[in-house]
């Protein structure tokens, strides 16, 4: 962004399509008309994975009449501390004013895994694992919602839609990365749309698989036709949409409430511990599936197979429901 | 003095003063005639001062003493600064009379103020034609139809009163889009066909309304067009058909949207609506004649289209019933329960179908997205492991020169790295001036803005000048006209131009006498001057003489005699001198002298002064009679 007051694209590799463009138009706050920079902001779009850093040129540097620039990352794997650093690095655009050495020092990083920084170091993609990446976000964050994380622990294994308001995109990115970490047994975080502005080709990505999407714009609580459960973070309040029937709790759902919230409330037990009775918990109901499909033939649940077992309605409309979602209802 | 003692007179009959005809001047003013015309004047200036004093003047002496003591104090109150006491009215003389006329005429209030403050212009004069012809007839008496005159039944009968009804109008002005004026079809019909405005109206009452609305329309689209022209078609830059063209668009879309939008919600409800709507109709049907048709329908229709909400077949059960119960006559009943037990078997069987339908839609929505879901992970595990194959096809192919193999492939890497970075530098090499043209070019792009801007702002305050200008010679001109009406009305007893003229020929007789005046004092002046360098050098030259002739005088006896001589020569000569100027003097005193006897002999001092001996005497007589009266009683 210069002086002017343009936001203009300095550099490209590979290319990037003029849809993906526009959308990481959107998404770089250069272009949004507050003064308020965000350092860092990720997020998925078609299947990949950007990860924009913005920086404010002060004098003096050999870069004139420009006033910010940022940098934009994309690939396919989560991880955004990775490219948090490797940003950071590529930042030596400032003292060189020409991109030439950024691209080096990305090529780098791409043929050997390895670069050299201004810094004293050097950047290794193996410091960066994924597993640290998934783990980053504080499961505790949920904790602020207490029993009603059932809500939102439901629609995930269930794969229902959820969409999470909050005006400030930092607690937003922070809230929802650590939402997929409820279903780790399947350690999916494709379902992730931290960032998401209410633009008609960013919704039509959305529609194709579940979703957990953060919107910034307060205009989606509106929008009902957009998710199953909506979440308010400033004021910490959970609705479920009118169509999404298969919501439902019962008791087996306030067991497992219980084992979160008392998870979490144990403070001296770290993430992983409490990621870790999540998913003993979930490994129990799923094990119980699997075992009345086993009872039926060719391992598939079906509806009657269940109502023979008697469960009351609410855990049997989840269990059906859960069937589905992990591929074990026939057809 | 004529024309300014006539010029009094006409002020003060203006004010209501009884001058009579042949008072030609301010001499032949009379006592009572002084007093009135002052009081009149008093009560003009200021009304306060002069509700207390009487126009004319008491009888008794005491009493006239005491008005014009009262008269002199109003005068001194507004603001005469003379001299002035009871003399002045009783015992008068005329420069007083003058003087004191002369000031009250000048301090009566001007009623060229009020003129000028009323706002000129045709319609201005209209309206307070309008005004006082309303004020007229409100001020006529209302009267009962019975006897009502003539006169009142044109303003208080009901008249010939005509509702506001129009018509369109359609003249040759009126369609002047582009495309219909060249059409010669059109001009023929406007031409030949069209019948005249006054014939259009179906009758004459209406025509006056109709070419009034037609009027009004037009003229407020001008005008609505102008300022809209004027406020934003300038600043958008485009002609005015372009304008319009885009400003056309832009209204058709919004209209699109509405009705979109209306619609929308609309089609949404109509389900709930309609059946509602139905239901309002059915239980109207109830309460008249049985038709189990129309009933059948309804509980059909409703329960198909909320098969959804199981909470309605309550309801729709409920309404059987209910119906059934209306019913007067006993096999009327028993036919009526029979038809209702079919009617609910049906409608079982319906809800049951229903369910039955709803589970199965449940079952296959939930299995649609298991199998979406499904298909979704088996693509992408496809692509992804379509990519290792080609990753691994390749490497296999690389296997057998392994070591070799790799070396090339890291050679390749790095060349390829390599020349990225090359093309990268290339490609800034190009980048960088092509973004200092941008900005460049876009700093162009914001001063032309700027200057564009400012020479629009430039041409709205001309196209305001020009407005305001227009409208200030048409202002002007009417008012020139109706002054030019107003000067011919004016009645002509006074002829103004004769004073105005008077007064410019004294103005410039009073400048040519200054000028004399001026060059007579500069003439003295340099007499003076002159007499005094010469009196300087007699004396000195005297002085000289003298003593030089006195040095020798005492030597020589002639020049004793010529010095005896040149003393009284001397002393002769300022005698002489002095003379003339004690002529001068006593000439000069002479003068004045005879001006203060003129003066004193205007004063009319003789019969004053008898006037005021027997009105002294006049009142010695009534202080004698009150003070007889007052011992008597």
């Amino acid at each position: 962004k210069d002086v002017n007051g343009d936001t203009l694209w300095v550099w490209c590799y590979p290319s990037v399509g003029s849809d993906l463009r526009q959308v990481l138009l959107r998404k770089c706050c250069l272009t949004q008309e507050s003064r308020h920079f965000r350092t860092f902001v990720f997020g998925q779009y078609s299947r990949s994975w950007y990860y924009i850093s913005t920086v404010e040129v002060q004098e003096p540097t050999a870069l004139t009449k420009v006033t910010h620039f940022s940098i934009v990352v994309t690939s396919k794997d989560f991880n955004p501390e990775k490219y948090a650093a490797l940003s950071r690095i590529l930042c030596m655009y400032i003292k060189h004013g020409s991109p030439v050495k950024m691209m080096e020092a990305y090529i780098a990083v791409l043929t050997k895994g390895v670069c050299q920084s201004d810094e004293n170091g050097s950047f290794l993609i193996k410091d960066y694992d994924v597993r640290k990446a998934y783990l980053a976000g504080s499961v505790k964050v949920v904790s602020q919602f207490g029993m009603e994380t059932i809500i939102l622990y439901t629609a995930l294994m269930l794969k229902k839609r959820i969409v999470v308001h909050h005006p400030r995109i930092e607690a937003l990115l922070e809230f929802t990365r650590a939402l997929p970490a409820l279903v780790w047994h399947r350690k999916d975080w494709s379902i992730l749309h931290p960032y998401v502005h209410l633009a008609e080709v960013e919704l039509e990505d959305l529609k194709t698989c579940p979703y957990v999407a953060g919107f910034v714009d307060p205009e989606v609580s509106n929008r009902s036709d957009l998710f199953d459960v909506f979440v308010s973070l400033p004021d910490s309040v959970i609705t479920v949409s009118q169509s999404a029937k298969a919501m439902a709790m019962g008791k087996l759902h306030k067991d497992i409430g219980h084992v979160i919230v008392q998870s979490a409330e144990d403070s001296e037990g770290s993430d992983s511990q409490v990621i870790k009775d999540i998913s003993t918990k979930t490994k129990e109901v799923l094990a119980t599936l699997v075992a009345l499909a086993s009872e039926c033939e060719d391992s598939k649940v079906t509806l009657e197979a269940l109502k023979q077992h008697h469960f009351p309605p609410a855990t049997e409309n989840f269990l059906f429901h859960l069937a589905a979602a992990e591929q074990l209802l026939r057809i | 003095m004529e024309e300014v003692d006539r010029i009094l007179i006409h002020a003060l009959r203006q004010v209501g003063t009884d001058v009579d005809e042949d008072v030609d001047g301010v001499r032949q003013f009379t006592s009572e005639l002084l007093v009135e015309a002052v009081v009149r004047c008093i009560r003009v200036i200021d009304p306060g001062l002069g509700g207390a004093l009487a126009p004319s003047l008491p009888p008794g002496m005491s009493a006239r003493f005491r008005v014009g003591m009262s008269l002199a104090q109003a005068c001194q109150d507004i603001g005469y600064k003379g001299e002035i006491g009871y003399q002045t009215f009783l015992y008068s003389s005329e420069p007083e009379i003058r003087s004191l006329l002369m000031f009250l005429v000048e301090k009566l209030p001007r009623e060229s103020a009020e003129a000028s403050a009323q706002p000129s212009g045709k319609s201005a004069v209209l309206q307070r034609a309008i005004a006082a012809a309303v004020r007229a007839q409100l001020d006529l008496a209302w009267v009962p139809p019975n006897c009502r005159l003539p006169l009142h039944c044109e303003t208080q009968s009901g008249g010939a009163l005509n509702s506001f009804y129009t018509r369109t109008l359609s003249s040759p002005h009126c369609m002047k889009d582009s495309k219909t004026t060249d059409l010669k079809e059109v001009t023929e019909y406007h031409r030949d066909v069209l019948a005249p405005v006054t014939a259009q109206c179906s009758s004459g009452a209406t025509m006056a309304a109709s070419l009034l609305e037609q009027h009004a329309a037009e003229l407020s689209a001008a005008q609505e067009w102008d300022s809209e022209w004027k406020s934003q078609g300038l600043l958008s830059r485009l002609t005015p058909q372009e304008y319009r063209s885009r400003k056309l668009a832009r209204l058709q879309k919004r209209i699109q949207e509405q009705l979109r939008s209306a619609a929308q919600p609309a089609s949404e409800s109509a389900f709930p609506r309609a059946a509602s709507d139905l239901s309002d109709v059915l239980q109207s049907f109830r309460g008249s004649a049985p038709s189990e048709d129309l009933l059948m329908k309804g509980t059909h229709f409703s329960h198909t289209q909320k098969f959804t909400f199981t909470q309605e077949a309550p309801a729709a059960a409920a309404a059987g019933p209910i119906l059934s119960a209306r019913e007067l006559g006993g096999d009327v009943q028993l036919r009526q329960q029979e038809e209702l037990s079919a009617l609910q078997l049906q409608f079982q069987q319906l809800c049951s179908d229903v369910e039955r339908l709803a589970a199965d839609m449940k079952h296959a929505a939930v299995t649609h997205a298991q199998a979406l879901d499904e298909l979704k992970q088996r693509e992408l595990g496809n692509s992804e492991k379509e990519e290792k194959l080609q990753v691994k096809k390749k490497t296999i192919g690389l296997l057998p020169d392994a070591d070799a193999n790799v070396v090339q492939l890291q050679s390749l890497v790095e060349a390829s790295a390599k020349r990225v970075v090359s093309l990268a530098s290339q490609w800034e090499k190009h980048r960088a001036p092509l973004i200092d043209e941008h900005r460049r070019l876009k700093e162009i792009c914001s001063r032309q803005d700027l200057e564009s801007s400012r020479k629009l702002s430039e041409i709205k305050s001309l196209h305001e000048k020009i407005h305001v200008s227009t409208e200030e010679a048409k202002k002007k001109e009417e008012t020139y006209k109706q002054l030019v009406t107003e000067l011919e009305s004016l009645p002509q007893d006074v002829s103004r131009s004769a004073y105005t003229q008077r007064i410019l020929e004294i103005v410039s007789n009073i400048k040519k006498q200054k000028e004399e005046i001026t060059k007579i004092l500069s003439d003295t002046r340099e007499l003076q001057k002159e007499i005094n360098s010469l009196t300087g050098k007699l004396d000195r030259t005297f002085a000289v003489t003298d003593e030089l002739v006195f040095k020798d005088a005492k030597k020589d006896e002639s020049v004793r005699k010529s010095y005896k001589y040149l003393a009284a020569l001397h002393e002769n000569c300022n005698q002489l001198i002095q003379t003339i100027e004690d002529t001068g003097t006593i000439l000069r005193e002479i003068r004045d002298l005879e001006e203060q006897i003129e003066t004193e002999n205007g004063n009319k001092t003789v019969s004053n002064l008898e006037r005021i001996l027997e009105d002294f005497k006049a009142i010695r007589q009534e202080n004698a009679a009150l003070a007889a009266k007052v011992k008597e009683g």
